[in-house]
């Protein structure tokens, strides 16, 4: 049986969770100013809390994780080998790429200013997956501003105090993204043999021209190679010299861009072969939503439309950001790759998930991009 | 000056220095203990013993207070985890009331069982506020971790809730 205090009691409890709840959806500047005031004397408990705690918590990530640690050291070492040589030519490409933009008059990424943050925090909620940043507003961070790290997209900043942010993962159900995905690039590559001209000049006047044809080269390697040779006669010696004047321009169908002129190889040998993606791969791209799915759930895109202009769509497919004036983040920032693509009939589209390129497990310091997206900026 | 040390020795104050002191290690050091990849909730274990250790009114009142103050540190809707480590300690408090000379191990039951229900209550809630996607199966994984550890931790956690809460005689001399 209920008295009337304890029923008192709860509706009083219930009303003031609702009043806060209320307080907190329309945005009032309230919620956020006590959140400060108690973050101001919270943090020195929880400074002195972190340095008590530390040994125990080094106790337990020593028995607990130390094979672990060890493991993906090593596998960690591998993959910086190999990663090495990959990402100077990747620099390489960046840069040329941005060059590219900058001569269209398109946004970069290079063109925005970032701020590197140490994350010192992590939510001690099940639910929520957030990181709390040692940069605040003192270093130019607001809310709304897209956090990466080395490898790619990491989340965005939904709480800023003064010397310190939250970042919401790109994990969190409640971050959304748009994202531009393209198709496979497999089946589309076009592999041209580009005709050849050798030239034999002879000392004694007479000269032999021989000009392979296309195709010639991709099945028959030209085996010909810049050579002095000594030719024995009767009556004189005579040095005969071989000149591979390589084929110079080609024009390829589907690739406006740029032409491709191979310079020549000084004693470089066999059939040129060029491969150049179809332009049709290079521009088909869709733009669709993704969403996070919680913890230990790769985040999905939705709103993909299946056509013939995008082609078909596989596994390992960059993602990257879709930029635009009401998007979260700059255009063209690694998101990730597609890992599985699930078909469903209907208009849904399919559903693809994508294995995100910054491993958000271990993140340590991160980028904070400088951009406050249109949407994000209080009227 | 007596007002003062009244203050001072209320239950709500003693609640609350619990509660901050509780939270510090909640961000901390319970942050980085995750077994199972489960982030133990001791704001939630210090709800559901004050339930047991001063009856369901209290136990509403300092599970609404401890949610209130890691509503502060949460980026979650504001106000939530107050309603949920309220109910909590409600529940805590009634379940314990089932048994007329609770022993032991009942009140390590009562805060197991009511810490789990406020587990899988949260993604709930959330849902009614619109927050939706934390109601997955994951959840129920969670919610067992969550209640056995804080069962396992129940009877230390009643102790010091029932010296936060529970005036001794004594007390209530030296404060009248």
């Amino acid at each position: 049986m209920y008295s009337f205090t304890r029923r008192r009691l709860i509706v009083v409890l219930l009303l003031t969770s609702v009043l806060l709840l209320t307080l907190d959806g329309s945005n009032s500047g309230l919620i956020g100013g006590v959140k400060d005031a108690f973050g101001v004397v919270f943090r020195p408990v929880e400074r002195f809390a972190n340095v008590v705690s530390r040994p125990l918590s080094n106790v337990w990530r020593g028995v607990l994780d130390y094979s672990d640690m060890r493991k993906e050291n090593l596998a960690l070492k591998d993959l910086l080998v190999k990663q090495e040589g990959a990402a100077i030519a990747a620099t390489a490409s960046v840069r040329e790429a941005q060059e590219l933009l900058a001569l269209n008059g398109l946004p970069t990424l290079a063109g925005i200013d970032s701020v590197t943050a140490q994350v010192v925090g992590q939510s001690p909620s099940n639910f929520t997956q957030t990181f709390e940043l040692n940069r605040g507003k003192s270093s130019g961070i607001r809310v709304g501003m897209t956090v990466t790290n080395g490898a790619g997209l990491v989340g965005k900043i939904t709480g800023v105090t003064l010397e310190r942010s939250v970042v919401m993962l790109a994990t969190d159900p409640e971050y959304a993204m748009s994202v531009k995905v393209g198709a496979c690039t497999r089946p589309n590559t076009t592999t041209t043999a580009v005709p050849q001209t050798t030239t034999t000049v002879v000392a004694d006047g007479s000269s032999t021209s021989d000009t392979m044809a296309p195709g010639d080269g991709s099945t028959a390697p030209f085996t010909t190679v810049a050579a002095t040779t000594t030719t024995s006669t009767t009556s004189t010696t005579s040095t005969t010299t071989t000149v591979l004047q390589r084929a110079t321009t080609t024009t390829i169908k589907g690739f406006t861009p740029f032409a491709t002129t191979l310079p020549p190889v000084p004693g470089g040998g066999g059939a040129t072969q060029i491969t150049v993606p179809e332009s049709g791969v290079l521009l088909a791209r869709e733009t669709g939503a993704m969403e996070g799915q919680g913890i230990d759930r790769l985040p999905v895109i939705r709103f993909i439309q299946t056509s013939s202009r995008l082609g078909e769509l596989c596994e390992g497919v960059p993602v990257v950001t879709a930029g635009g004036s009401q998007s979260l983040a700059p255009a063209d920032l690694v998101v990730g790759t597609v890992s599985r693509v699930v078909t469903r009939t209907g208009t849904s589209g399919p559903l693809l998930e994508v294995e995100l390129a910054a491993n958000l497990q271990s993140l340590n310091f991160v980028r904070v991009l400088l951009y406050q997206p249109a949407t994000e900026i209080p009227q | 000056m007596k007002r003062f040390f009244a203050i001072i020795e209320s239950p709500l104050t003693r609640a609350f220095l619990v509660g901050f002191i509780v939270l510090s290690f909640q961000t901390t050091l319970f942050n980085t203990l995750r077994p199972f990849s489960v982030v133990m909730q001791v704001m939630l274990l210090c709800s559901a013993a004050s339930g047991v250790a001063a009856g369901s009114e209290s136990g509403a009142i300092a599970g609404f207070m401890f949610g209130f103050m890691y509503d502060m540190v949460l980026t979650s809707p504001f106000g939530l985890s107050a309603l949920v480590f309220g109910f909590a300690g409600y529940m805590a408090g009634g379940v314990n009331t089932f048994a007329y000379s609770p022993r032991w191990w009942f009140k390590m039951l009562s805060i197991g069982i009511s810490s789990a229900a406020a587990v899988l209550i949260y993604p709930a809630a959330s849902l009614v506020v619109g927050v939706d996607g934390l109601l997955q199966a994951r959840v129920l994984g969670v919610a067992l971790t969550v209640g056995l550890f804080n069962a396992a931790l129940a009877l230390p956690a009643v102790f010091v809730m029932r010296w936060a809460l529970v005036k001794s005689k004594k007390q209530m001399l030296w404060a009248e």
